[in-house]
């Protein structure tokens, strides 16, 4: 079932083509499931028009994309579709060498998940800068995994000045990079602060060299408040597939800055304790934690769903010791069949109202952490099975079960 | 022998026919009025305050079969129950339990419905201070030989009156938009019925001349309301209000029941709360004002050939003085469309660039990054 991988890309370029040239287009590019206020095509659009019209783009509350986005595409905003394109299929060719290197038997190579995934053919479509910032995580961690300790930094940089919820998987690559230098992760040995440092050095610089070279661009700093300013505070609360919006509609003010605070603490709460139950198996970490950023970051799209369910393959060999996958690929699948319904429902015929649309939505996160949570599980149980044996015998010889507790 | 009786008896009668006419006539112009209008108000939204609608639209019935004519009513029904998903007789709102009375009918007209019964429409009406495409029908276009009635109804508190369970009309703004419309010439006598909890808190205020009020409870008692039906589920009428459509069934437009009758209906002992009234702001006496005053609008016409001296049989009211004349100034229309800027193009915006700095800076941040991590002996296949 490994189809090579040239007729995956011939494949997928013809269905994103043709779905280009159809008007479910402009459709799909205004659906709020897969674009955010962040990363929305119609904004960058807006942004550069009041650049041309002498305005700084963040002003009013339109842009929220980097400097560096509005760089990129000053030059190709006439070939919008084809960068998209081509930031697609380069995400999948990164992953593809990725997992030919991570993925330790070779049968069932499900690669073609990332391009062919129909939430990636609709962020595709959609012309959301979600690929981009894709295609930058895919490169840190083909980085990482091919030992370059600075270009893993650079990416890692990129993608957090892109979006600041990618600074957790700072963790899993110094994990990764102290295992594969023989480094044991222990705070009494020298050279694992003096590797901390130096990543720590390259991740910071590259960062400022970033930042500083974004303030160049426009001459002043007012991308800051507009970019993570919008991402920390979540001001906007367009409906999306996230948990944020509903929440902060009907809150009263003086407890609006509290629970940003618990909102946004999520996200970056689950590094440490799985850094120190995982720190023997970084790559899982990373799926765990990009995991854990694309359900629990304030503006969630499709995209970034897209984005670390195609790492599932890698852990095919986890498929006996998962539980709950029926349960979970059929809420999966109904969410999102019912995401469009009940917008439709509430928006356009007024019979339903905001509770529905964020019912699925919430159905559709606890179906992705009973994902995350299954595979954690399965995972756990393999590594259990691997040091105690398969088939678990108690002290009398009679048959044992594993219980989670 | 017989025409001379004949014609004598034909005098006499003709002498006292012309006194009656005279009589009559004297009475023609006894109120000062020549036109009547209604403004009906129910402000109460939600199935539940069924009851206040019906209010409204038998006070409207009333007044319309005593002759005034829908072009001089302004009806204000804050919610539709006739045509409400839960009424169980849909088209009908009925008055009387076991359905004795529809007031609905077939030719209700309302003027303001929903949405529309606000408190500022409500001033806008009563001033006139309407946008000019405020069409007629939800205009009062009332003078000074004008005699309005003035119904309320709805859920109302010491002071107040709510509208639409949103906003409230106070009792002050209430007498001040009746000193507006006295400035301005809109009335000749006011008769305002308000049936609301502690309603008689609403007329409290009113300084203007000719206005009569009544009220259906005194402050600090809640008016009630009067039977529910058990078909259609909610109460039908307040009770003021219900005695007050039982008294009007019997006045015609040649009834000569005067305000003391009104003044009487629903006494305590049917009303629980004890309505109230107010007339010393009325220069007639209330014995001498005919229902038909302002309840109705048809006049008895006698035709005559007689030219007929009539005595000033109406006081003169106080002129209030009027202000100076204001200066007058002139308006111009400010430039909707900046012509001068158009005429005289400005040149296009230049498209924005980035700055050659920071497009020095990326690229060889670029460059030295790829050199470092491939090594510079790629640099051989290059060159």
């Amino acid at each position: 079932m490994a189809a090579p991988l040239t007729v995956v890309l011939i494949v997928a370029v013809t269905v994103r083509a043709c779905l280009f040239r159809s008007s479910l287009a402009d459709l799909i590019a205004e659906r709020v499931e897969v674009v955010s206020p962040l990363n929305a095509w119609k904004r960058v659009v807006e942004g550069l028009a009041l650049l041309d019209l002498g305005v700084s783009p963040y002003s009013g509350d339109v842009f929220h994309e980097t400097p560096l986005i509005i760089y990129l595409f000053h030059f190709l905003v006439d070939y919008a579709e084809i960068t998209f394109m081509v930031s697609s299929l380069s995400s999948h060719i990164v992953l593809y060498c990725l997992l030919l290197s991570l993925i330790v038997t070779s049968c069932c190579l499900f690669v073609d998940r990332y391009l062919l995934n129909p939430f990636t053919v609709l962020s595709c479509v959609a012309k959301s800068t979600c690929g981009l910032n894709n295609a930058i995580v895919a490169l840190f961690i083909l980085s990482t995994i091919k030992k370059n300790a600075l270009l893993s930094a650079i990416f890692l940089a990129l993608s957090t000045y892109q979006s600041i919820y990618p600074v957790t998987l700072c963790a899993p690559a110094v994990l990764y990079l102290l295992q594969r230098q023989y480094i044991p992760v222990n705070v009494r040995w020298a050279s694992f602060w003096w590797f901390l440092l130096q990543y720590a050095f390259m991740y910071l610089g590259s960062l400022f060299v970033i930042i500083c070279l974004s303030f160049f661009l426009l001459g002043s700093w007012d991308y800051l408040p507009s970019v993570y300013g919008f991402i920390l505070s979540v001001p906007d609360l367009t409906p999306n597939i996230g948990l944020f919006w509903y929440f902060f509609a009907e809150m009263f003010e003086h407890f609006r800055l509290f629970f940003l605070c618990v909102f946004q603490i999520n996200v970056f709460f689950y590094t440490i304790p799985l850094s120190i139950k995982l720190k023997e198996h970084p790559v899982f970490l990373i799926f765990m934690q990009l995991a854990v950023i694309s359900i629990f970051k304030s503006y969630p799209t499709v995209g970034d769903i897209a984005l670390y369910m195609s790492f599932l393959p890698v852990w095919s060999h986890l498929h006996r010791f998962l539980r709950n996958i029926f349960l979970v690929s059929c809420v999966l699948l109904a969410c999102s069949a019912l995401f469009p319904v009940l917008w439709h429902l509430w928006i356009y015929s007024g019979s339903a109202n905001s509770n529905f649309y964020y019912a699925i939505t919430l159905l559709f996160n606890v179906a992705q952490i009973l994902l995350v949570s299954d595979y954690f599980y399965a995972f756990l149980r393999r590594e259990h099975h691997l040091t105690y044996g398969l088939y678990l015998k108690r002290k009398d010889g009679s048959e044992a079960t594993l219980v989670l507790k | 022998m017989k025409i001379p009786t004949l014609l004598s008896l034909f005098a006499a009668c003709f002498v006292a026919g012309s006194a009656n006419i005279e009589e009559n006539v004297g009475q023609f112009f006894s109120s000062g009025h020549t036109n009547n209008w209604a403004v009906l108000v129910c402000t109460s939204r939600f199935w539940f305050n069924y009851r206040h609608v019906a209010n409204t639209l038998s006070v409207y019935r009333s007044v319309k079969r005593l002759g005034i004519p829908d072009s001089h009513i302004v009806l204000m029904l804050a919610d539709d129950m006739a045509c409400n998903h839960r009424n169980p007789k849909p088209a009908t709102v009925f008055s009387h339990k076991n359905m004795e009375l529809n007031v609905y009918g077939d030719d209700v007209e309302v003027d303001y419905r929903g949405y529309e019964v606000t408190v500022e429409n409500f001033l806008r009406v009563l001033t006139g201070r309407l946008p000019p495409s405020t069409p007629r029908s939800k205009r009062l276009l009332s003078d000074d030989r004008s005699n309005i009635l003035i119904y309320l109804t709805g859920h109302g508190g010491n002071g107040f009156l709510k509208f639409q369970d949103s906003e409230e009309i106070s009792n002050v703004e209430l007498a001040d938009a009746f000193e507006q419309m006295w400035q301005k010439r809109r009335y000749n006598e006011l008769l305002f019925i308000i049936d609301t909890c502690q309603g008689a808190s609403m007329y409290e205020r009113f300084y203007s001349p000719n206005l009569m009020a009544l009220a259906s409870s005194q402050v600090g008692e809640d008016s009630l309301s009067h039977q529910p039906d058990l078909a259609i589920g909610v109460h039908l009428m307040d009770r003021y209000t219900f005695y007050l459509l039982e008294f009007l069934e019997d006045i015609h437009p040649a009834s000569k029941a005067n305000m003391n009758d009104l003044f009487k209906v629903c006494p305590k002992s049917q009303c629980v709360s004890t309505p109230g009234h107010r007339t010393d702001l009325f220069l007639r006496d209330p014995g001498s004002v005919l229902i038909t005053d302002f309840f109705g609008s048809v006049r008895k016409v006698e035709i005559t050939t007689e030219t007929i001296s009539l005595t000033d049989p109406i006081k003169q009211v106080e002129e209030i003085a009027v202000h100076g004349e204001q200066e007058k100034e002139t308006y111009s229309y400010v430039d909707q469309l900046p012509v001068s800027e158009i005429i005289h193009q400005k040149p296009k915006q230049k498209d924005w660039h980035p700055p050659d700095g920071f497009i020095l800076g990326l690229w060889t941040l670029i460059l030295l990054v790829f050199f470092k991590s491939y090594g510079a002996k790629h640099l051989k296949h290059i060159f």
